[in-house]
């Protein structure tokens, strides 16, 4: 038998021809069971999120299941003009490598991002309870696991942020360790600022005060975020209570001064205060960041971070590579189709050990 | 084992902890701690070792030369870090901790080498003074690793404030715990000398009044740091600069006292 990975991802198509074949997740099991009838198609998998629609099967004879399989995706998403459309395909080792390549996060548009990792083991559990899966899929989903566990704890592809809103995140918990107790003030109710205050929030920042020169908005984004709004006019009173500041309002000259922050440190004693400043032109006088125990970050320095953090992940691509191709070499692809007893043995072996993973040099 | 031969193993663990740690933070893909625990700990026992060994040869507390104090102090900055390391999520503290023992205990090898007083029995022992000694050396200890926090605190802001925060600066505990910490180790360190102040008073022999000024003036020095701190008239920055000076003035005390056998 063979492997087989036929799909399209961020790479190869826009997001108006993935959007297309984006399989609905509710009648998944049915069309899976539905391309297992198709000739030569013996197991099959697909792993369908925003970024990447990708069908993995094991198969009879290669050509033949590839024709099959885009006929079948051109006939179920009725997608009228085919040429339009290019499928990688990808062969044997080939369709190995790639899906150890997405498991460990070096195919994702944010290198080594996890969330992908938790949609293949999804899209694996469907597959495995519509019944489309066997040994050749089994092994072959069990070692990506393996893999990509493997990449990401023997390198360092999720080191360093690489988004805004990671970066700050970041740098407020080196700052005040756990965000829990941490009181934020947003000023200004635009998108930058939700997409920021959201991230501190998913980071467990609770106390949460919004305030915005119109009222509704600085209450939309509140209640949005679960917190309380302040009227533009009042929010100075609030600089003494809280440890994180993010200002990103549309005012052409700066609203937090040197003398504003200054005055407030007297009265916060020696508290840290953490400034985001993600308004263009900027909010906060640059000067803030002379005074005692004030840090602020605005957008370019906080781009110089996230793009620091981006290098390092490129440079571990090689790296996370050679992890993958000695798997790759010590195991082979002929353990996913013909297991000798030995080796199967040992697979077994591994499994009931809980998949223990190779030493990497 | 010959004594000197367990105080360099020792000295050579805590060069090894303060390598091993500045190459994981360096690579970036170790979890230094459990590594620069294991190597600190075998230090650490050695350390005992040695002080054991000392402690037999002058029937009592092993301080009775610059060297021994020195090497004295190291086992309390190790003893701290120990007991407050994971307590403040500080195992971090090893990398600054581990050179200065190194330095600390190397001097301390080099004293050793150059003249060992060997043997310094008293025909009775005075367990107010080996108390008094004890404890101020711990307390030193514990100033010493105060500087240490401050030192971190420093390397910390720096980074925050010139937007270039490193490898270091996310292995770090976060910087508001740098500061916890180190107003607790003033804190414990100038409870443990007070202490030890106070049973100076119930020695068979009264400390000198060049020893009582000294310490006094150390207890006042840290005493000050610590209230001026409370009252919110210090800065964390401040506060960082002030512990590691206050420690160097500490440390010139033992320097200047004229007998070791009583370092306050």
């Amino acid at each position: 038998m063979n492997l087989l990975c036929l799909g399209v991802n961020h790479n190869t198509a826009p997001v108006e021809i993935r959007e297309r074949l984006a399989f609905a997740e509710m009648h998944l099991p049915e069309n899976l069971r539905e391309m297992l009838k198709l000739d030569s198609v013996r197991e099959v998998t697909v792993l369908s999120t925003c970024n990447r629609v990708e069908i993995y099967a094991s198969v009879d004879e290669l050509d033949s299941a590839i024709n099959n399989l885009t006929d079948f995706l051109i006939k179920h998403f009725e997608i009228e003009d085919p040429a339009a459309i290019e499928f990688y395909q990808k062969r044997d080792e080939g369709a190995a490598r790639h899906l150890f390549h997405v498991a460990s996060g070096l195919d994702s548009m944010v290198l080594g991002e996890t969330e992908i990792f938790g949609q293949i083991k999804k899209a694996y559990a469907t597959a495995q309870s519509a019944g489309t899966t066997a040994q050749q899929m089994n092994k072959l989903f069990q070692q990506s696991f393996r893999i990509g566990k493997l990449v990401r704890s023997s390198t360092k592809i999720q080191q360093g942020s690489t988004s805004i809103g990671a970066v700050a995140v970041d740098l407020a918990e080196g700052i005040f360790g756990a965000l829990d107790g941490c009181k934020v003030m947003i000023i200004g109710a635009g998108e930058m600022s939700r997409t920021t205050a959201q991230s501190l929030v998913s980071r467990g920042a609770s106390s949460i005060f919004v305030s915005n020169r119109s009222y509704d908005k600085a209450e939309e984004l509140a209640a949005e975020l679960n917190g309380q709004a302040v009227r533009f006019d009042d929010w100075e009173e609030s600089l003494n209570d809280v440890d994180i500041i993010v200002s990103a309002t549309g005012a052409p000259h700066a609203i937090l001064t040197h003398e504003t922050i200054d005055e407030a440190m007297d009265k916060r004693r020696g508290r840290s205060l953490f400034i985001i400043d993600i308004a263009v032109p900027r909010d906060v006088e640059n000067e803030v960041n002379e005074i005692e125990s004030v840090y602020l970050y605005n957008v370019d320095q906080l781009q110089r971070v996230a793009e620091n953090g981006r290098v390092r992940r490129q440079e571990q691509i090689e790296i996370c590579k050679v992890v993958i191709e000695k798997h790759l070499e010590e195991k082979g692809i002929g353990a996913l189709q013909n297991v000798p007893p030995g080796i199967r043995k040992q697979i077994e072996n591994d499994e009931e050990s809980g998949g223990r993973e190779p030493a990497v040099n | 084992m010959d004594d000197k031969l367990l105080l360099s193993i020792s000295t050579l663990c805590f060069l090894g902890g303060f390598i091993y740690a500045v190459m994981a933070l360096r690579s970036g893909s170790h979890n230094p701690s459990r590594w620069n625990m294991t190597i600190i700990g075998l230090g650490f026992v050695f350390q005992c070792w040695f002080l054991q060994v000392r402690g037999q040869l002058h029937g009592r507390c092993p301080i009775t030369s610059g060297a021994e104090i020195l090497v004295f102090i190291s086992w309390a900055i190790v003893l701290m870090y120990f007991v407050l390391g994971k307590a403040f999520r500080l195992s971090l503290l090893g990398t600054f901790t581990a050179p200065m023992v190194f330095v600390f205990q190397t001097t301390a090898l080099i004293f050793l080498k150059m003249g060992d007083t060997g043997a310094q029995r008293k025909p009775e022992v005075d367990h107010w003074l080996e108390m008094h000694a004890a404890l101020s050396l711990l307390a030193y200890g514990a100033f010493a690793l105060a500087a240490v926090a401050g030192i971190m605190y420093f390397v910390q802001d720096r980074q925050l404030k010139s937007h270039t925060p490193g490898k270091l600066f996310y292995k770090m505990p976060p910087i508001r715990y740098s500061v916890d910490a180190l107003i607790r180790l003033l804190g414990i360190g100038l409870l443990l000398l007070t202490i030890g102040i106070v049973s100076a008073f119930f020695m068979k022999e009264f400390p000198s009044a060049g020893h009582l000024i000294v310490s006094g003036a150390v207890w006042v020095i840290y005493g000050l740091l610590i209230a001026i701190y409370v009252m919110k008239k210090l800065t964390p920055k401040r506060l960082a600069i002030a512990a590691v000076g206050a420690f160097l003035v500490a440390l010139a005390t033992l320097v200047v006292l004229p007998d070791t056998t009583s370092p306050l």
